[in-house]
């Protein structure tokens, strides 16, 4: 017991450093308003998500910073130095394979995050900005799907860039400037690559960053929804902290999407197609597989023609955002629960059934194709 | 009306001490207890606010005798936090119980309002001079390859002696040199379908009237004759851009240009059959040398629109 009374008495270096800095910095009452915020109705792992996205996130900057160590961004360049990532880079295929994957887990994350806020009932007053900064941060995810997936320059970026930025071209009066604008030019080229790499690296970035900080912050400012239902004096009983209940929900959730990414990166590790080019050859473009739904939607013959392109390609879309956004001025009632929200419950699953049917579909047509 | 710090507590009977500590309820944002000290820094006890009676100004009013104050519990200090410890929503707004506002002068030099409105509209009308000016020049900078003139030139794409049979879909791959801004001059794959077209065909394509194409001022610089055999589409689908392939199909008699994207379907004179495409096959100038070399210019037009707008 002597050394123990004898640190008592007279505090080691590290504790007049720590001392020295929380007077200067108040690290103190920032980690104590950080950890200690209560959890109306205690810790749940339904909460687990927006931790999992800020966790993807920062390993997403990691692994991308990695990239660029050996990544050039012009077109006589990105393919090779990605396959010399892929092939001579030690772990290369690796770093690659779980930005990769990554990006994937990321929009299933964002969809389970969203899906909880609105089952839950969280985006009704007093979360109304919450919600919005939130559905940007949708949009920005998906732009950071939709940049990055050009990068490597092989045939199967390049097509579905190609089809994508024609999509974009639908819009009414701005669209032909947005898809020169994003193409820099009439067609696809070292211009489209630049600016891609650009706003992927730079620009979505630097949003993400502002916007999920003001998430957080509005977050923070109206407070935790807590559970749809239960009583005040059982919400009160089952209270807690943020820390240490709740951190340790979120990671174990964290371990388990990391494990996940992990595991697949060494599955299913990134394999290039063909250099990029205007012809091309055998492949079949296909976007990435949480944009199939809309791939295959666009297939649909309503969605022909030039005003049924409009309505596929842009209308429908953004009438959908908008309805979100407006969502929580909409919805007006108090009333959270889920199971006495009919038309919300119903919304939902029309929604998911929806996407999964024409997901589906769409694996379903590559037979047909072949 | 809530309760302030150091106000007097009196029961029915006698003053007991003053409110040395407001307990607040974090989820009803309400105040629960106060916590009554004996003013000589001995014990603290909390009290329900339930049991209070009323609050005249400075002086708080329970509704028991000082002799039941025993029942209430001591205040263990350890099971609370201060409510800068932590992080409550909205907590500030409802509470008031500080001892009254902390006051520092204001500056004499700081106490005109009607020059701090004017400085902070100056602030606002400079930001906007500096920054208005920058966006025509940022816009030209970022403009600068959107908008290209049209390329021209002829490409020779192969032979026609490839072409063996009438109305069928040819494929000619050809490499473009493309010299883009600052990068070196590349070759870029690209491909264009042939066919060698019956009458009957041409006449879908061309609905009897010679096929002209123009430059960007306007000015023709080529007509494809409408009784010219040869007939080439642009490798672009007109849909959404994918490329499109010459097969056979299930279901169908005879081949169809395919493209595998949307499942868009023409038949050989480039007529859409089936499919979300919004208009036929694009045809581009050709011309065909005594040799049979093929040369086209390799004209792109808009996808996704019913009209033939040429972007390159």
């Amino acid at each position: 017991m002597e050394p123990d009374r004898l640190v008592q008495s007279q505090p080691t270096v590290l504790e007049r450093v720590v001392a020295f800095v929380d007077e200067r910095v108040g690290l103190k009452t920032l980690q104590a308003k950080m950890l200690n915020e209560p959890v109306p109705g205690g810790s749940r792992w339904a909460y687990i998500f927006g931790s999992c996205l800020l966790f993807i996130f920062v390993l997403q900057a990691v692994t991308g910073v990695l990239l660029m160590f050996y990544y050039v961004p012009s077109v006589d360049h990105a393919y090779a130095s990605t396959q010399y990532i892929i092939h001579e880079v030690d772990y290369g295929w690796f770093i690659l394979s779980y930005h990769f994957w990554g990006s994937s887990v990321m929009v299933v994350m964002v969809f389970a995050h969203m899906s909880q806020v609105f089952l839950w009932g969280a985006y009704k007053s007093p979360r109304e900005l919450v919600w919005l900064v939130g559905l940007v941060l949708f949009g920005i995810v998906m732009a950071f799907g939709f940049t990055g997936y050009l990068l490597p320059w092989d045939q199967r970026s390049y097509w579905a860039t190609i089809v994508g930025v024609e999509i974009i071209d639908k819009t009414p009066l701005i669209g032909d400037f947005m898809a020169r604008f994003l193409k820099g030019g009439p067609t696809a080229g070292q211009m489209t690559l630049n600016r891609f790499f650009l706003i992927h690296v730079m620009v979505l970035p630097a949003a993400l960053m502002a916007l999920a900080g003001l998430h957080i912050f509005l977050f923070r400012k109206a407070g935790p929804a807590g559970p749809f239902h239960g009583g005040v004096e059982e919400l009160k009983a089952k209270t807690d902290y943020f820390f240490p209940r709740q951190v340790w929900k979120d990671i174990v959730a964290v371990s388990v999407v990391f494990v996940s990414i992990c595991g697949l990166a060494f599955i299913e590790p990134v394999v290039l197609l063909e250099e990029a080019t205007p012809d091309p050859g055998d492949y079949h473009p296909e976007p990435e597989w949480y944009f199939l739904f809309m791939f295959q939607l666009l297939r649909l013959k309503i969605f022909g023609g030039e005003l049924g392109q409009f309505l596929g390609s842009v209308a429908i879309p953004g009438a959908f955002m908008l309805l979100l956004a407006a969502l929580p001025f909409i919805d007006r009632s108090p009333e959270r629960n889920i199971f006495k929200r009919p038309i919300a419950l119903v919304s939902w699953v029309v929604v998911v059934l929806g996407i999964v049917l024409f997901t589906v579909s769409a694996v379903i047509n590559r037979e047909f194709l072949d | 009306m809530q309760p302030t710090l150091k106000s007097t507590v009196k029961c029915t009977d006698r003053e007991v001490g003053e409110i040395t500590r407001i307990i607040v309820d974090p989820l009803s944002l309400e105040v629960s207890h106060i916590v009554v000290g004996d003013g000589t820094g001995g014990q603290e006890r909390q009290v329900p606010m339930s049991e209070v009676q009323q609050i005249v100004g400075h002086v708080v009013h329970l509704r028991i005798p000082s002799s039941e104050m025993g029942r209430f519990p001591v205040l263990n200090r350890d099971e609370y936090v201060t409510t800068h410890e932590v992080e409550i929503a909205h907590l500030e707004e409802r509470l008031h119980v500080e001892p009254g506002e902390v006051l520092v002068p204001i500056p004499d030099l700081e106490r005109n309002i009607k020059r701090r409105t004017f400085f902070t509209n100056l602030t606002h009308a400079i930001g906007i001079l500096l920054g208005l000016p920058l966006i025509y020049p940022v816009m030209k900078y970022l403009m600068k390859p959107m908008y290209l003139p049209y390329d021209n030139r002829w490409i020779k794409v192969g032979n026609v002696n490839r072409i063996k049979v009438e109305d069928t879909g040819v494929q000619f791959k050809f490499r473009k040199k493309v010299k883009e801004a600052f990068m070196p001059e590349v070759e870029i794959l690209k491909n264009v379908w042939l066919l060698k077209a019956t009458p009957e065909v041409l006449d879908e394509v061309y609905k009897g009237k010679d096929m002209q194409f123009r430059d960007s001022q306007g000015s023709l610089i080529w007509t494809n004759n409408r009784a010219f055999p040869y007939v080439a589409y642009s490798g672009k689908c007109p849909h959404l851009g994918c490329g499109y392939k010459w097969r056979k199909v299930r279901k169908l008699p005879r081949e169809i240009f395919l493209c595998p994207c949307h499942i868009s379907i023409y038949d050989v004179s480039g007529k859409v059959l089936d499919g979300p495409a919004p208009r036929p096959l694009d045809p581009v100038p050709i011309r065909v040398s005594d040799n049979g070399d093929v040369e086209i210019i390799d004209v792109e037009f808009k996808a996704g629109v019913r009209d033939r707008i040429r972007i390159l």
